[in-house]
């Protein structure tokens, strides 16, 4: 398995896949921190975080699992190298080794996210003191829906040689997500789709006073029935998506 | 004389469809064995099968002496080396990088490298990205990543399709110094019997999914005294495919 993942990354030298990454999480840190500070915002910086971060990681990460996954997998079907990879290994090991080293990829924009929002909030001087404990779920909450959407393009790009199958089928799974996040009255949306997994397990609410003109952010119950439901989801698209693959024939 | 692959009425269907019928197929060790058949007869699929790539709806094949199946599969495929209709490469990376990748998987030596690339004659060209080579390149690069694990036995899909006289010329002669020098055992398909006949021991003509003839290349003119190779060829598998 360790050589076929180390295959993995010989097989992407110049595709600037983690360039690409690093790039599309610039962007996303510049989008998350733009903007004058009042007083106000600075001193619920870290609550306020918490609430927008859900909204802005529907956005993002599905289109970073897209790009990843469909680069990842496209250079095989381009190079018709399947047929010639399964005479050297088994076609479960394979799509198992190349799950892996993308989600090792993926991994990195969420922790650079991570370690770029405590950097910035000592920073910018948010008030309060660090949530550590609730970072810390935000963090499981991000990388266990995260990886179940990446498993999701994951599958889609090594079923069908035309990535452009993928790609839509991800966005249109990003809008729903991205549509279910302004639809609180149907829940059942966000609890269907893994992209609605990001609002589903949103924890910190916001109370916005219309005369004062403050927020006000509170903690809600954390969902800890999603993170098992997500986990498993998880779990069972990568057994289908690795059965139906390993079923096809070259 | 030992045989290095034997199929037992091997057979395959697609829906209804019977693409590879019946087929008995004999390889002898140290030969080279000519697969010769029209286009769509089942050659590829055949060669498929013998590589555990395509499943047989009915029928068994020995390999090396051990009877395929899915378990030991990869452990047969380790004495084997193929090239399946057109080569698979990385065409962003350079023909060097493109064999580390077989060479990390199997476990290999460097030094294979460097030995295949020089066999194929692509080591003053190895720095070059794959997506730059002529066909005929491509195909060369595809023989050096057959070749890498020094194989016993080489299976070869068309590996002359759509080259040029010349490139022709060259990979034929490679394939007929292969016995000699390195104990190797070669099936080659083709559907031209003029790609083949100069190189070829034995010979196996399929049509529609039939063996029509199998035996030494110099008997074949024997069915019909009065009649050219190539007109024997054409009578097996024409009369067929004419059904
Ligand atoms: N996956 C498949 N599904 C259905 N039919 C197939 C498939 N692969 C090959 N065939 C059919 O099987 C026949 C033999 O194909 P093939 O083995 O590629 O022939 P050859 O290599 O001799 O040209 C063709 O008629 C082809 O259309
Ligand atoms: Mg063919």
């Amino acid at each position: 398995m360790i050589k076929l993942i180390k295959c993995e990354y010989l097989k992407t030298r110049r595709r600037y896949i983690l360039p690409v990454t690093l790039g599309i999480t610039a962007m996303y840190l510049a989008l998350l921190f733009y903007g004058e500070y009042s007083d106000d915002a600075l001193r619920q910086g870290w609550w306020a975080l918490l609430y927008q971060l859900p909204l802005l990681n529907t956005m993002f990460m599905p289109i970073l699992c897209i790009v990843v996954a469909s680069r990842l997998c496209g250079l095989e079907h381009k190079g018709a190298t399947f047929k010639q990879l399964f005479t050297l290994t088994s076609k479960g090991s394979l799509f198992t080794a190349k799950l892996i080293y993308g989600l090792g990829i993926i991994t990195v924009p969420i922790l650079i996210q991570f370690a770029a929002i405590y950097i910035a909030g000592c920073y910018l001087g948010f008030g309060g003191v660090y949530p550590l404990n609730l970072y810390l779920i935000y963090l499981l909450s991000t990388l266990l829906t995260t990886y179940a959407i990446y498993v999701f393009q994951h599958c889609m790009s090594m079923l069908f040689k035309n990535q452009a199958v993928s790609f839509f089928v991800g966005i249109g799974g990003e809008f729903t997500g991205l549509f279910s996040m302004f639809l609180p009255q149907i829940p059942c949306l966000r609890k269907i789709l893994i992209w609605g997994y990001y609002g589903d397990m949103q924890f910190v609410g916001n109370n916005w006073d219309r005369e004062t003109r403050i927020n006000d952010f509170y903690l809600m119950d954390i969902n800890y029935a999603a993170f098992f439901i997500i986990t498993t989801v998880a779990v069972l698209m990568y057994l289908i998506g690795k059965k139906l693959f390993t079923d096809k024939e070259v | 004389m030992k045989e290095v692959i034997h199929t037992y009425k091997l057979t395959k269907q697609y829906k209804k469809k019977t693409v590879v019928n019946e087929l008995d197929m004999i390889v002898r060790e140290e030969s080279i064995y000519g697969f010769l058949g029209p286009n769509g007869a089942g050659k590829s699929t055949t060669l498929k099968i013998l590589l555990g790539l395509v499943k047989p709806t009915s029928g068994e094949a020995d390999i090396l002496g051990k009877k395929l199946n899915s378990q030991n599969r990869l452990s047969i495929l380790k004495n084997i080396g193929s090239l399946i209709e057109s080569p698979s490469y990385y065409g962003h990376l350079t023909a060097r990088e493109n064999l580390q990748i077989i060479q990390t998987i199997l476990d290999l030596p460097k030094k294979n490298i460097d030995a295949v690339l020089k066999t194929v004659r692509l080591d003053k060209q190895e720095g070059k990205k794959v997506s730059e080579y002529s066909l005929g390149m491509k195909q060369r690069l595809g023989l050096a990543s057959a070749l890498i694990n020094m194989p016993k036995l080489l299976i070869l899909d068309e590996p002359t399709n759509g080259l040029d006289p010349s490139g022709i010329q060259e990979i034929r002669e490679l394939i007929r110094s292969l016995p000699k020098e390195y104990g190797m055992t070669v099936i080659v398909s083709s559907h031209l019997l003029s790609e083949i006949d100069q190189m070829v021991d034995d010979v196996g003509i399929i049509a529609n999914g039939r063996m029509m003839y199998q035996g030494r290349l110099n008997k074949l003119h024997m069915l019909d005294e009065g009649k050219s190779l190539e007109e024997i060829f054409l009578d097996l598998t024409g009369k067929e495919a004419s059904l």
